[in-house]
């Protein structure tokens, strides 16, 4: 596969010799390009095709659509296209973040639990506060940023081993909590109160499924993800000292400890924004960052860009796929990044092996 | 004229155990020290001290006259670089991105590498021969390519005082000898140093002064002619009677060639 992805390259990038910077400008572009074609696609494609040539007509000739063709594009796929990147862009940056904090390219916020935790947080927030709702989805949100942060401290705190996270305390500690957080959220169901929303939004969590969210919605999540994004600039760079060890940062003058918390604290903004609008979506946060390590290196100054840009595309895609391809039924998105994600967790975890990549 | 660092009644242990007790020393501008002694004796947390990584128990370490107590990391790291013994990268960074660590203290939260920046990285890797090795992942170095990048990247700091804890670890005999000549050239170019070594055997010549820690005695400084006495030598690294000669002849070998 490596050899794939460095034929991919070489096709892509025809002078390998070019300076790290000129490649990444090129990958940004092309990320930029591929984003505008694959929203314009997904808003077309559905039960009602909408032609591209309608669109563009409607665009440049203000010859409008009609009634029903505004109300798909605008009341449905827009709405759902923002949500798809807005959550591929925030799990992957977030993935980005916790493999850095980690020093382990494993982590991901599925892999780590912290999804887990917001599904909870984000599940009590409906059962328990639907009632007295007093910022309906404010809350909700809010919860699954307590929940994903709680989670995530237990499995830092139980993975780390004398300033390292092995692979396997890893993936043991993220594995048992976040299996023991799903099933706390069904348990929940013992509260549900209505018996009926409140378990069928608990369903759709689980499954990770892009529902349709109101405008709202989206501009919470939104704002979460804008500030998230803003807010890792500084971390990437830190992130790259910390990668050569802690004593080396502590030298260079990196506070570590609030560095560390400061990744904690903007990664599990980014998940409980993603959990909040799509529940439990899983891999992406491992898929998309190791793919631009793959293209980029690991400097994570320049890979916070493109990780957010290829995000928002690849879940995009996925998303279009889950709601067309068996068509008129809808497969949860999660289904499919699992397809494609798990396999892919599973090469990793050979690879490294082999290699001792850690 | 005030001194560029200072250890004034230092002392300093991990827990119960004592590790430097009432150090004073004195290191001038473009000073060049090795730092000798037996396994745990605390040449290392002499260094760490010395870069502010840590905090004395008491008395205290100067800086051009300031306690390093008072002085955030970020500034005391622009005039003082330590390159420690083991790194271990997890990711493939490349020699430059490495190299590039070293401008973090003087990067602004929201900026990047300015040209300055990129020009002190620039000398920094021609100084340790380091410029042809920049594309390449740290990880496949060998050892004594991987001490010249992380040397690269104290000078990177563009240190006033740079301080090496064991360079020459670990390197075979050829790429021993590399390294004390990079450490002469850098001494050279007007920065201080302050090395920790074993092989006593490199000393002459290269460093202008020698302070022996023992764990009976505590520091002893001098020059090397000074120091490397087998007398004095055998008190501090407690090798039996019957090892002597073969010390001496050693030292003695090596000076004769140096002469």
């Amino acid at each position: 596969m490596a050899r794939e992805i460095a034929g991919i390259r070489a096709a892509v990038f025809s002078d390998a010799d070019t300076p790290g910077c000129l490649r990444h400008r090129i990958l940004a572009s092309l990320l930029i390009f591929l984003l505008v074609i694959a929203i314009l696609f997904s808003l077309g494609v559905g039960a009602v095709d909408v032609p591209l040539k309608t669109m563009a007509r409607a665009l440049v000739s203000r010859e409008p659509l009609s009634a029903d063709q505004r109300a798909i594009i605008f009341g449905i796929r827009l709405p759902r296209i923002l949500a798809a990147t807005l959550i591929g862009s925030a799990l992957s940056v977030s993935g980005l973040l916790f493999q850095g904090l980690f020093l382990n390219p494993l982590a991901d916020p599925y892999v780590i639990g912290s999804s887990g935790g917001a599904v909870l947080g984000a599940s009590l927030g409906v059962f328990l506060l639907s009632s007295f709702s007093i910022a309906g989805f404010g809350a909700t949100a809010l919860l699954a940023f307590v929940g994903a942060i709680s989670s995530i401290l237990l499995v830092y705190s139980l993975a780390r081993v004398q300033g390292r996270t092995p692979v396997v305390t890893l993936l043991l500690a993220g594995f048992a909590v976040s299996t023991m957080l799903s099933y706390s959220s069904y348990f929940l169901e013992v509260l549900d109160r209505d018996f009926g929303t409140g378990l069928r939004v608990l369903a759709s969590w689980l499954h990770g499924t892009i529902a349709q969210p109101s405008w709202a919605q989206l501009a919470i999540v939104g704002v979460m993800v804008v500030f998230g994004l803003i807010a890792s600039v500084p971390l990437a760079r830190r992130l790259n000292t910390l990668s050569l060890g802690e004593e080396y940062a502590t030298l260079l003058g990196i506070p570590v400890q609030q560095t560390r918390m400061a990744v904690i604290v903007v990664g599990s903004l980014l998940t409980a924004a993603a959990v909040a609008l799509g529940g439990l979506i899983s891999f992406v946060g491992l898929v998309v960052p190791h793919m631009m390590r793959m293209l980029l290196g690991p400097d994570h100054t320049r890979l916070l860009p493109v990780t957010a840009l290829a995000g928002a595309v690849f879940l995009l895609l996925t998303d279009t796929l889950a709601r067309t391809v068996i068509a008129p039924a809808e497969l949860s998105v999660g289904v499919l990044t699992a397809f494609i994600g798990g396999p892919f967790f599973l090469y990793l975890l050979r690879r490294t092996k082999q290699e001792t990549l850690l | 004229m005030t001194p560029l660092l200072e250890f004034v009644e230092t002392s300093f242990s991990y827990g119960d155990r004592l590790v430097l007790r009432g150090i004073n020393a004195t290191i001038s501008d473009q000073e060049s020290i090795t730092l000798v002694g037996p396994n745990g004796v605390g040449k290392t947390t002499l260094l760490r001290l010395a870069a502010g990584t840590l905090l004395p128990e008491a008395g205290e370490v100067r800086l051009q006259g300031q306690s390093l107590e008072h002085i955030k990391q970020r500034t005391i790291a622009r005039s003082v670089a330590l390159v420690p013994q083991n790194v271990d990268v997890p990711f493939a960074f490349t020699v430059e991105q490495v190299v590039e660590q070293g401008r973090t203290p003087f990067l602004r939260m929201f900026g990047g590498l300015q040209p300055a920046d990129r020009e002190a990285i620039d000398q920094a890797m021609e100084l340790t021969d380091t410029r042809s090795l920049r594309g390449r992942v740290f990880n496949q170095l060998s050892g004594g390519e991987r001490q010249r990048v992380k040397i690269a990247l104290g000078l990177a700091q563009q240190p006033k005082l740079l301080l090496l804890d064991e360079p020459t670890q670990h390197l075979d005999i050829g790429r021993q000898w590399e390294m004390v000549d990079l450490i002469r050239s850098l001494s050279r170019k007007g920065i201080a140093i302050l090395a920790s070594m074993h092989d006593l055997t490199l000393i002459e010549g290269t460093f202008s002064s020698v302070w022996l820690l023992s764990h009976d005695e505590g520091m002893r400084k001098g020059t090397p002619e000074e120091i490397l006495q087998a007398e004095l030598l055998e008190r501090a690294f407690k090798y039996s009677p019957r090892h002597r000669s073969l010390v001496e002849e050693r030292i003695r070998g090596r000076r004769e060639r140096v002469v």
